[in-house]
């Protein structure tokens, strides 16, 4: 059961990633952003790219990870810009509605654009980025060991421990952008009014900006991670972890960044655990169905606030 | 506006009436310059590779049979069709064929998009080669023109079976993925391998997410010495790196979908050292075989052929061999040939039942992928 | 007048009985609407005579079976404004319930309504009774969630729903003896269509019920204030758009013969909001031209492109920029006229000074 609870926490961490960035844009412009996991995916595509075609990136060894990391960072969050300004930002007065459609729209674009570059099959992630080869052992039968930590009677392997806790600082690190510096207040500002952070002198296009620059590069460190760990990226993957890190923010109470985090280790638990007692089959049911029952009785999610709303 | 409504009830009356009288058109014998053949397949969603992997062997095969002079003296051409693994447009892509006059249909991947076409294409009189859909259910209520190219899970299952006992494992689990295929031959195995005394742990996941530790979980806690998965190769990479990395050590089983080097590129070689797979015929294992990959490349302008591309061949190569047997492209003399042709094919000796399924075990065989992750022949089972 | 109805839904009663005093002219917006209307009826109903393809029958039928969904998901999120995000759910229990009936029990296609109807109210009720109350966002997770629960439940319980492989050899529909055929089932959804979409939902949205439903939407605690139970009202709200669903998933699942559960994946009630919100949301013309471009958009560009999705991706983001209220917005009589709130303004300047004028009030 450790081990059950363990893989969940696991997962967890990145619904939890993913959540954030969803969680961060509709708290500040309430806007569910459905090509949010689009550019998860985006990432880790970059990711792959540049491992196979920086030269010499393979004699880094961990080091070449660092480095996809940033042009992935950099892009994502570029994308994430750049698909605000020019898809999201003109509709900014139309219904709630049409900017969900083209959010919906621009995620079509994302994963039929990666398709048309990469082609459709699944890419196996370059065997010179591959976090479980750098963290294991070869044993004496030439068989490859994984190094892991044992947690009661169950074990975390080291590449899961690494993800968790890039995780968990890239949680804290925005929690502290978003709560202790200028900037961050005035996100706050604008997801409380924009009309009135406006005439206080918040430049609330900057600051939309710099909130889907943040969040998407976010997706894009998920992204590269997904693909170091598991080695294998195909274009539409960013669709149902999307859905998943949606009902992560929900669950955690959306536009709460801790509740995010928390929501997504809550889904990451209920799919382990789903998945042990009622079979792989039933996960998502056994999920969904305590949502449901969890916001029937907490409709504003665990750590959400009780918004007044328009549609 | 009384009058106005009147005046539209009779329009639309008339209307009604003139179009219900008329009767639908029959299916039509190509009069033009070629027998178009249709392929339906994804070539989006979730499936969307396969599309590519049986289109290019499609148009290979026509190609030769172009060279070689056509088929009753006409050039064939290969029109293809995208269901995207979805009924609704598989029924559509069948319709666009029927009208645009194909003589047979030669494609079939999923079989839950394949379902709908079956009386589509008997109303329309046309022969149904399907080439990789291969659920028990496609020929239940065989119409009579309905050919599967692929063994039946039934089949497959079967051999899985015998490969089993050969080695002696005890501790069976089985993982399928819910699709209709994966479904079908996990189901199919259990049946067997119950009545053959054995009892077995099931579980699924969910096709497109990544993290199997909870199935692989429920594997170790099994002590599984042997585990099948009859999904997908996307799935089946990610399965068997998680899987042996959290240390399992016994034998996996990967169902014919998964037959692809992609497996071991995704889970590393190393990881696939007890990989093996129920598999009909992979190109190494033909007289031709690096000649088929040649020509493939040719066509598909430099990729490998992948799973399922040499049933798409042999599927246009066996209709042509049967238009020549029958004089005829029309469906019930099609038929008549089908019953009684042998062919042989890249997958092997093609000769159906009365039912429409191969004859035979279906041709599987075990391959495995541990020298260089290319799947090649370990254990033809004799 | 139905077809001037359609596009009176937002009116308040007078400006509607103001206008049908008013002489009418075939020139004007109205009248082309009607036109329209009327141009577009007889082509439903003309089509088999243009051109008898079993594709273009084939396409026309999906089309027409997609509007009444369409029609009936505006039903929710057009006029209720309740997100939806599991649209298709009630589409799947509509098409599994009549599946089932039909090929297990052997009940005729027609016998089986009733069955449909009672079973989308239950869902309807199932699904909207603890959810209702939630806002707008979380509703619409719920509503996803329940969307792939019905899915996977379709998907797992094999011994009911025939599992991944669904249920095949559904029947057409047959009349003592007399079973469509392709083309008469097209009529037959042709029929429907017009009389349960276009003609059924624009009365019910004109009637009382229908201005409860545009009160809660506009403001909900204003409509709460005014003694509309919004409770009650929005719960009807979803049953009729379930049951239109499930309807609509009947016409499915005797048309095609076969229901699996990859055709009630989450991307099909996106694409049926979809279709609601390119058109216009709340607009009945609207929403018909938005199911018109989901069902042909994707087939039209098969031959256009093999990647047709990144097209219709495209196609999205174009049509969404260029009119963020969608093709055929409910506050206009046709796609390219004014806004109808502007035009109204301007028509009834003069009557506005008899009008109460808090500013008169004032100065005492």
């Amino acid at each position: 059961m450790t081990q059950v609870i363990l893989n969940g926490l696991f997962v967890g961490s990145f619904y939890a990633l993913i959540a954030l960035g969803y969680s961060m844009v509709y708290g500040i412009i309430k806007l569910l952003n459905f090509a949010h996991g689009d550019i998860f995916m985006f990432g880790a595509y970059i990711g792959m790219t540049c491992l196979v075609a920086i030269p010499g990136i393979g004699s880094l060894g961990i080091g070449a990870l660092a480095v996809i990391l940033l042009v992935s960072i950099v892009l994502t969050g570029t994308t994430g810009v750049l698909i605000e300004a020019l898809a999201y930002r003109p509709l900014r007065t139309a219904p709630r509605l049409s900017v969900l459609i083209t959010a919906v729209g621009m995620s079509f674009f994302l994963e039929y654009g990666v398709r048309q570059i990469w082609g459709p099959d699944p890419q196996p992630w370059p065997s010179n980025g591959r976090l479980s080869d750098f963290l294991s052992t070869t044993d004496a039968t030439g068989a490859k060991q994984q190094l892991s930590v044992p947690i009661f009677d169950g074990a975390l392997t080291y590449s899961q421990l690494v993800i968790l806790a890039f995780a968990v600082v890239l949680m804290a690190a925005l929690a502290l952008y978003i709560g202790k510096t200028r900037e961050g207040r005035a996100m706050r500002a604008i997801a409380l009014d924009q009309r009135a952070a406006s005439l206080m002198g918040v430049n609330v296009n900057a600051t939309i900006s710099r909130v889907f620059f943040i969040g998407s590069a976010m997706a894009g460190v998920a992204g590269v991670m997904h693909g170091a760990y598991y080695s294998s990226i195909t274009f539409l993957m960013g669709f149902l972890l999307g859905l998943k890190a949606f009902t992560a923010a929900v669950i955690g109470g959306i536009g709460n960044l801790y509740g995010a985090m928390l929501g997504g280790l809550t889904l990451g638990l209920l799919e382990s655990i789903g998945t042990t007692l009622l079979g792989g089959e039933w996960k998502d049911v056994f999920a969904f169905v305590f949502l449901i029952l969890f916001l029937t009785v907490k409709p504003t999610g665990i750590l959400g606030e009780r918004v007044v709303e328009r549609m | 506006m009384k009058n106005s409504w009147t005046r539209k009830a009779l329009a639309l009356g008339a209307a009604v009436s003139v179009a219900l009288t008329l009767s639908a058109c029959g299916g039509s014998g190509d009069s033009g310059e070629t027998y178009k053949l249709g392929l339906i397949a994804p070539f989006s969603g979730s499936e969307n590779m396969f599309g590519d992997y049986m289109k290019n062997a499609a148009v290979l095969a026509a190609n030769e049979i172009n060279e070689a002079g056509g088929v009753l003296g006409k050039q064939i051409e290969i029109v293809t069709e995208d269901d995207a693994c979805d009924a609704t447009q598989g029924a559509a892509a069948a319709q666009k064929l029927v009208s645009a006059g194909v003589v047979a249909s030669v494609g079939g991947y999923c079989s839950g998009a394949t379902l709908p076409t079956l009386p589509i294409f008997y109303e329309a009189k046309i022969p149904e080669l399907i080439s990789v859909a291969n659920s028990d259910n496609l020929i239940k209520d065989n119409t009579g023109n309905v050919w599967l190219l692929d063994g039946t899970g039934t089949q497959q299952a079967a051999t899985a079976l015998k490969w089993v006992q050969q080695n002696g494992f005890t501790n069976l689990v089985v993982i399928d993925d819910k699709t209709d295929y994966s479904a079908n031959l996990a189901t199919k195995f259990v049946e067997a391998a119950t009545a053959a005394g054995f009892t077995v742990t099931t579980d699924s996941l969910t096709p497109k997410e990544s993290d199997f530790s909870a199935q692989v979980n429920k594997i170790k806690s099994a002590n599984a010495d042997f585990f099948y998965f009859t999904g997908y190769v996307q799935e089946a990479g990610l399965l068997v790196k998680q899987a042996v990395e959290a240390g399992y050590t016994g034998s996996i089983l990967l169902g014919d979908g998964s037959v692809d080097s992609k497996v071991a590129e995704i889970a590393g070689l190393e990881n696939c050292q007890n990989v093996y797979a129920t598999y009909t015929k992979t190109p190494d294992m033909l007289d031709d075989g690096g000649a088929f990959a040649a020509a493939y490349k040719e066509v598909s302008g430099g990729t490998d052929p992948g799973p399922y591309s040499i049933h798409s061949y042999d599927t246009v190569k066996v209709w042509a061999a049967a238009a020549e047997a029958a004089g005829s492209v029309e469906m019930d003399k099609i038929n008549e040939a089908l019953k009684t042709l042998t062919y042989e094919g890249l997958t092997g000796t093609v000769h159906f039942e009365a039912d429409g399924s191969r004859t035979g075990e279906g041709g599987f065989v075990i391959v495995s992928n541990k020298d260089d992750g290319v799947f090649k022949l370990f254990d033809a089972l004799t | 007048m139905p077809i001037d109805a359609k596009t009176n839904l937002l009116l308040p009663p007078t400006t509607g009985q103001a206008r049908a005093k008013a002489k009418f002219s075939w020139t004007s917006d109205h009248g082309i609407l009607r036109i329209l209307g009327i141009v577009g009826i007889v082509f439903v109903f003309a089509l088999p005579l243009i051109n008898s393809g079993n594709y273009t029958i084939q396409l026309g039928t999906q089309a027409l079976i997609y509007i009444l969904l369409a029609l009936g998901l505006n039903v929710v999120v057009g006029y209720a404004g309740l997100l939806d995000l599991g649209y298709v759910a009630f589409f799947a229990v509509g098409a599994y319930t009549s599946g089932i009936l039909t090929t297990r029990l052997g009940w005729p296609m027609w016998a089986t309504i009733p069955a449909v109807i009672l079973m989308c109210v239950i869902a309807g009720i199932v699904i909207g009774g603890p959810t209702l109350r939630l806002r707008s966002d979380y509703l619409a997770i719920v509503t996803l969630g329940f969307g792939e629960i019905i899915r996977i439940v379709a998907q797992n319980w094999e011994p009911v729903t025939g599992g991944p492989s669904g249920i095949f050899g559904i029947p057409s529909w047959s009349f003592g003896g007399f079973t469509l055929n392709k083309i008469q089932l097209y009529y037959f959804c042709a029929v429907v269509v017009l009389l349960l979409g276009c003609f059924g939902i624009p009365r019910l949205a004109k009637g009382k019920l229908g201005r409860a439903w545009k009160a809660v939407r506009d403001d909900e605690d204003a409509a709460e204030a005014m003694g509309i139970n919004t409770y009650t009202t929005k719960i009807t709200a979803y049953i009729i758009g379930a049951v239109w669903a499930g309807l609509a998933g009947q016409l499915q699942a005797s048309f095609i013969s076969v229901v699996t559960p990859s055709s009630f994946v989450f991307l099909q009630s996106a694409l049926v909001l979809m279709a609601v919100v390119i058109g216009g949301m709340g607009s009945v013309p609207g929403v018909i031209l938005g199911a018109i471009i989901i069902t042909l958009g994707p087939e039209l560009l098969r031959d256009v492109w093999e990647n047709r999705y990144l097209a219709f991706g495209i196609l999205l983001l174009v049509v969404m920029l260029a009119r963020p209220k969608g093709l055929w917005p409910s506050t206009s009589v046709l796609p390219w006229s004014r806004d109808k709130r502007d035009h109204d303004a301007k028509v009834e300047t003069p009557a506005k000074s008899h009008d109460y004028d808090p500013q008169e009030e004032v100065p005492s």
